[in-house]
């Protein structure tokens, strides 16, 4: 065979290639060299010489195509009508799978067509999607002018038809009436195919044609639907048939629907039995938060969540109750445990409430943030509106009973444990500041009565604090703890001092704990003056010379009321071994030469203030150690008398002298001075807020200034209004900032 | 003896000795440190000069380094030499 052009009759080959075709488009059988031969027949044709007749051929064929189409279209329509519509669908689909390959085929045998001439033709990329050339003028590869064939004069004269039945179809499946699956998704998705070889819309007849009417008629089953279901059933029941029908549509979808129709379908359905009943549905929340119906919940959010404006109702709902129970778990507590029953009620409730949201609703955000409220306001509730809340005053509470010695039958770990969720709550709480003053007072007394159950707990308590608020927060606490750690290493080299130097401390097994002046909240009102027992003073003078020789530049001063001593008591029948303060040691010791002595001479001795001496007085006849002659609420007077009870007897021998239980009324008095500290401490914080804030922006406006200072402030508390103003008017009398001139609303900063 | 004292644990607290409340280069309490440190105490201590003035040891430093010809104590101006 010559590749070269030659002059050909057109007729002559058209009439061969016409025969071949009416073959390839039926798929009936075509031998190899006849098939060869018409390959060649396209090639002549397109370069024959003098004119190419591609034209013509293209004409040809595409006369041939729309011949054919319109004859099958006439065979089926006859059929039809012959036999009844219900095998419209069937026929179709049947010359569907037929005429597809069948272009398929003739899309290779025209390949030299395709090829050279029709691809040379064809419009980029660029002017299709600049629009600015028409596209029906451009001419198709061969399968797509028959596809393009098939959807004139196929689809487009069947389309009311096939829509109907295709409806009609899947209604049945929903009824549970069998379909036939393959033809009904063959006939959908060949609105796809046909259109396939657009490089724009291809979806645009599916749509059109199918999906639209589609969704309609879905729309308005399951609106139907929902209404039977709600007049039959409870919300529970609909619920549960809701969901089971959304699956099974979901389901129906992908056995017949193209992929981009699934959402769709899906939504349609969502907003005819959901979002059109919302109104109903919320309506049914509360009841059900309320009696913690959890699989109704489950159902409820797995309905709300895809709609919108649908979950919102619910978190409400969940985020109230939790709120009530939670206020009902920590209101009204009394009696001795409030601290731990405060905070394991509390813990319980955030328990079983993460785990309700972890098992019903799937840990969904906005479900946690409404635990997070609903928690923030329990805790940060005032029972009295005026007074500060108590919360962190109790959380202090409760972990000074977790870490002091008394904790029975509890070991580290379980302490660890349950300190650990103690920072749960703390993260709640808004005066985190508050709750830090309370904790280092704590911290301070178990440190320096060491009651510490264990300082490896006190240490990891601090760092679970330091990564819940940061450095500056717990900076105080570490200095605290370090102190005493220091004090250890400064006892031994004390030791080590007195053997190399030969000092006798008069047997007095001697410690101490030296601690920095301004790391530990000790009342420094509450210093009595003192007049060091003889015996004692070996100690303090040899270590402040040890002190003095080791640091430079500081000046040590001793706090009596908070040391400790261990007496052993010689006078008795028994010896009995005391533990006690330095003060009952010192009052004790004067009684060596007499058995008696009047309230002023024991003051002069010992130089205690007066409140502190009947303090500790007291607290030695409540132990009977000391006998008294005055009768009990009697006032002291000078000449009160204290004499000792040399028959003192008790069952065991080593014991101890607590000091004096405080009163109530003297602990409300602490915690209003706790308070008050608190919120000196406040005012210091955000003037050095303000006074950054400014340093940085110079001039700002007055809102936008409580604004800043509020966010900075948010991590230890929540500043009240009143008070930052005060902090900007102390400021401007200090002169570092100025109301900028002839503004109202403005501040400048005073360099 | 009546009584007998078997140990005895004391309780200090230790401050700085310094003629002033504040420093003089920073103006912070010598309770509290310089500008540049977290927390006073050990890593932030006072120094004395021969003068009898007193100042963070990070803020006197910072003082003499800023100096090119005489080290001069910022309070009396006097030639500045720690006190041994």
């Amino acid at each position: 065979m010559s590749l070269k052009p030659e002059n050909v009759d057109f007729n002559e080959i058209w009439s061969r290639l016409r025969s071949t075709i009416d073959s390839v488009i039926v798929l009936s059988k075509v031998e190899r060299k006849e098939w060869s031969e018409r390959f060649s027949d396209v090639y002549k044709l397109c370069v024959a010489f003098p004119e190419p007749l591609c034209d013509r051929l293209y004409a040809e064929t595409k006369a041939f195509l729309n011949e054919h189409v319109i004859v099958l279209n006439k065979a089926i329509t006859a059929q039809d009508s012959a036999t009844g519509e219900d095998n419209l669908l069937v026929d179709y689909h049947k010359q569907w799978l037929v005429y597809r390959d069948g272009v398929n085929y003739l899309n290779k045998l025209y390949w030299y067509l395709n090829q050279q001439h029709i691809k040379k033709q064809k419009f980029s990329d660029a002017d299709l999607s600049y629009g600015c050339v028409e596209v029906s003028e451009q001419k198709l590869e061969i399968w797509e002018l028959g596809l393009h064939i098939w959807r004139k004069n196929m689809i487009e004269p069947l389309r009311d038809n096939l829509i109907r039945l295709l409806l009609a179809a899947i209604e049945n499946d929903r009824l549970g009436k069998s379909t036939n699956e393959t033809v009904v998704q063959g006939v959908i998705l060949s609105f796809v195919n046909v259109e396939e070889y657009k490089k724009k819309g291809s979806l645009d007849l599916y749509q059109e044609i199918f999906e639209k009417p589609f969704l309609e008629a879905t729309g308005e089953y399951y609106r139907k639907e929902a209404e039977m279901l709600l007049q039959n059933s409870d919300c529970s029941e609909y619920m549960e048939r809701v969901l089971s029908r959304l699956s099974a549509e979901n389901v129906r979808s992908r056995k017949y629907l193209h992929p981009s129709s699934f959402p769709k379908v899906t939504s349609e359905c969502e907003t005819r039995m959901i979002a059109e009943h919302l109104q109903f549905l919320h309506s049914e929340c509360k009841p059900m938060v309320l009696n913690n119906r959890r699989k109704d919940l489950q159902n409820m959010y797995k309905l709300l969540k895809p709609v919108e404006g649908g979950l919102p109702v619910l978190v409400k709902e969940v985020q109230d109750h939790i709120t009530r129970i939670g206020l009902q778990a920590v209101c009204n507590l009394e009696g001795d445990g409030v601290p731990q029953a405060f905070v394991e009620n509390i813990l319980k409730v955030h328990k079983d409430n993460s785990n309700l949201i972890r098992e019903v609703f799937s840990n969904d955000q906005l479900f946690i943030g409404a635990l997070d409220k609903a928690c923030a306001t329990v805790i940060n509730h005032r029972t009295v509106s005026k007074q500060p809340c108590k919360s962190p005053e109790l959380l202090a509470r409760y972990c000074d009973s977790l870490l002091k010695k008394s904790t029975k039958g509890m070991n580290e770990s379980e302490i660890e444990e349950r300190l650990s969720q103690s920072i749960t709550v703390f993260k709640y709480i808004d005066d985190k500041d508050v709750f830090q003053k309370f904790y280092a007072k704590m911290l301070a007394k178990r440190l320096i009565h060491t009651q510490s159950v264990s300082m490896d707990l006190e240490e990891s308590m601090i760092n679970k604090l330091k990564q819940a608020c940061g450095h500056e927060f717990t900076s105080k606490l570490h200095r605290m703890f370090t102190d005493i750690k220091v004090s250890e290493d400064l006892n031994n080299s004390f030791n080590a001092y007195c053997k190399d130097m030969k000092v006798e401390l008069g047997g007095i097994n001697f410690n101490i704990f030296v601690l920095q002046a301004g790391a530990w909240p000790l009342a420094q009102g509450a210093i009595s003056s003192f007049a060091i027992p003889q015996p004692l003073e070996k100690c303090v003078t040899n270590f402040e010379t040890f002190y003095n020789s080791k640091f430079n530049g500081r000046k040590l001063t001793f706090i009596h009321h908070l040391s400790m001593s261990e007496v052993k008591l010689c006078y008795c029948k028994r010896t009995y071994i005391v533990t006690m303060g330095t003060f009952h040691m010192a009052i004790l010791l004067l009684f060596e030469s007499v058995n008696s002595l009047t309230y002023k001479e024991i003051e002069e001795n010992t130089k205690i203030a007066d409140d502190q001496l009947i303090k500790h007085l007291n607290s030695l006849v409540e132990s009977k150690l000391l006998l008294t002659s005055l009768a009990e609420s009697a006032q002291v007077t000078p000449e009160t008398n204290y004499s000792l009870n040399l028959n003192f007897v008790n069952k065991r021998s080593k014991f101890k002298i607590t000091t004096v239980v405080q009163k109530e009324v003297q602990q409300q008095q602490e915690v209003e001075q706790t308070h008050a500290s608190v919120d000196e401490d406040r005012k210091l914080y955000l003037q050095a807020a303000i006074v950054r804030i400014m340093k940085a922006r110079k001039v700002i406006k007055h809102n936008s200034l409580m604004q800043q200072v509020i966010h900075q402030a948010k991590n230890r508390f929540t500043p009240s209004v009143t008070m930052i103003k005060k902090c900007i008017e102390a400021l401007m009398e200090k002169q570092y900032l100025e109301r900028t001139p002839n503004t109202t609303d403005e501040y400048s900063y005073v360099a | 003896m009546k009584v007998k004292i078997k140990s005895w644990r004391g309780v200090a607290v230790w401050k700085w000795i310094a003629n002033d409340d504040n420093c003089g280069i920073c103006r912070n309490g010598f309770d509290g440190c310089c500008p540049d440190c977290k927390m006073p105490g050990d890593e932030c201590p006072l120094v004395w000069g021969q003068c009898s003035h007193c100042f963070h040891i990070h803020c006197i430093m910072k003082w003499l380094n800023s100096q090119n010809v005489h080290q001069l104590c910022p309070m009396c101006r006097q030639e500045w030499k720690f006190k041994e």
